[in-house]
């Protein structure tokens, strides 16, 4: 193989300059976002049919569940920022400060933390079904962000694919607050993130194969 | 700043505007900038230096598939940066990976080895086969779909989700491998002889 041949390789590359791509028109901005909020409807369907449509003025009222919602969406924000940072070559690494409000919010809530409720749940169970049930809600949202990813041009195949994981951990976690019971600001800054987690190695390892291109 | 920024990102507005001669003098540019990195890499690795202008093809055929996810409005050279970044450390890995494979005794040849001492039969077809084995994956794919499955250049380059010039390209560079593998072969066996 000589550089005579890459010559040629170029030159007939060359060639399709100005050729439009071949893919659809949606942008991976808008996908991305129309991926977010397919993701986030779907957790939230699948909560409905396993759980049964918990009562309005019961998780309104509660501030307990004010504060997980808020605290795992605005992780989710985070989340989509740091998808599009694993979408876009060269982009800068600023993006992955904006998980920082939504751990924020968990910190603050685990500092202010006066309901009383155990750390380990209010039963034997609530640690790992809490952690199954986040972690099975988020797999589809997970194979949504992925795809929506595969539209972009990553870079790092295994970063990109946890911060998909991020992304759907979180929109998952959020889902599945309006059914937890755990009020304990403690439970919700440790056991939600473990389950977050878990879907990040588990985008990692997806995205390591998967987003390679 | 980088004075290839600059230049090199109004190559690649020009190749948007369908200017076949800027977009291939960027990447002329960027090969020659990619050959000598790429050669140093290689010989660090201690893998050989011959596969330069192999992975510098890669590389540059990568380069050219997303080139349209470059935003025109930001830098070019983070997004060059990124993307050489990822397709060089893919290309070692491959041939890391593959040279294993290659390498690798599979049980089949393993059970043929004793019936090969006694008798010399007819090695074509297992040549055939280990000499498609020499090619890279996608020198392979694109071989079996062209030569073997008999599809066009259009249908491979769709199912290959690449380009017709890449599939082109990747034939070609694929014939010459199997020629050299040939040839090497043919002067063993005729040094085997005498």
């Amino acid at each position: 193989m000589s550089s005579a041949d890459t010559n040629l390789m170029i030159r007939s590359l060359a060639r399709e300059a100005g050729m439009k791509p071949s893919r659809p028109v949606v942008s991976f901005d808008t996908a991305l976002l129309l991926g977010a909020a397919l993701s986030f409807a779907s957790a939230v369907m699948l909560v409905f049919a396993t759980f049964g449509i918990p009562d309005p003025a019961a998780i309104l009222g509660s501030a307990a569940f004010h504060h997980k919602i808020s605290s795992m969406l605005t992780v989710a924000c985070g989340g989509v920022f740091l998808v599009r940072y694993a979408g876009r070559p060269g982009a800068r690494g600023l993006a992955l400060l904006t998980v920082l409000p939504g751990l924020a919010l968990l910190i603050a809530g685990a500092i202010s933390d006066t309901s009383g409720f155990p750390f380990l749940g209010r039963s034997e169970i609530s640690v790992p079904s809490c952690i199954a049930a986040i972690v099975a809600l988020s797999l589809l949202p997970l194979v949504i962000t992925l795809f929506v990813l595969k539209r972009g041009v990553t870079t790092r195949p295994a970063v990109a694919g946890a911060t998909a994981g991020v992304l759907a951990g979180a929109l998952g976690a959020a889902a599945y607050s309006l059914v937890c019971k755990n009020n304990g600001g403690l439970f919700v800054a440790v056991w939600y993130p473990t389950a977050v987690l878990i879907v990040v190695g588990l985008g990692s390892i997806i995205g390591r194969r998967a987003l390679a291109w | 700043m980088d004075p290839r920024e600059e230049l090199w990102a109004a190559a690649m507005r020009a190749e948007r505007r369908g200017d076949a001669a800027a977009y291939e003098g960027l990447l002329a540019d960027i090969a020659k900038t990619l050959r000598a990195l790429i050669r140093g890499r290689l010989s660090r690795l201690g893998m050989n230096a011959h596969e330069t202008e192999d992975i510098l093809q890669d590389v540059l055929i990568g380069l050219h598939t997303v080139r349209h996810s470059w935003d025109a409005n930001r830098p070019f050279l983070p997004w060059l940066h990124a993307i050489v970044r990822y397709k060089l450390s893919d290309a070692v890995r491959r041939r890391r990976r593959e040279a294993r494979y290659r390498y690798d005794l599979t049980l089949e040849e393993w059970s043929y080895v004793p019936a090969a001492t006694h008798e010399d039969p007819d090695l074509g077809l297992v040549d055939l086969n280990r000499h498609l084995g020499e090619l890279s994956a996608g020198q392979r794919e694109v071989v079996r779909s062209l030569a073997l499955e008999g599809a066009s250049v259009r249908e491979t380059a769709q199912k290959l989700k690449t380009s017709e010039g890449a599939v082109r390209v990747t034939l070609h560079r694929a014939l010459q491998r199997l020629a050299s593998i040939a040839n090497l072969a043919a002067s063993r066996r005729s040094k085997e002889k005498t």
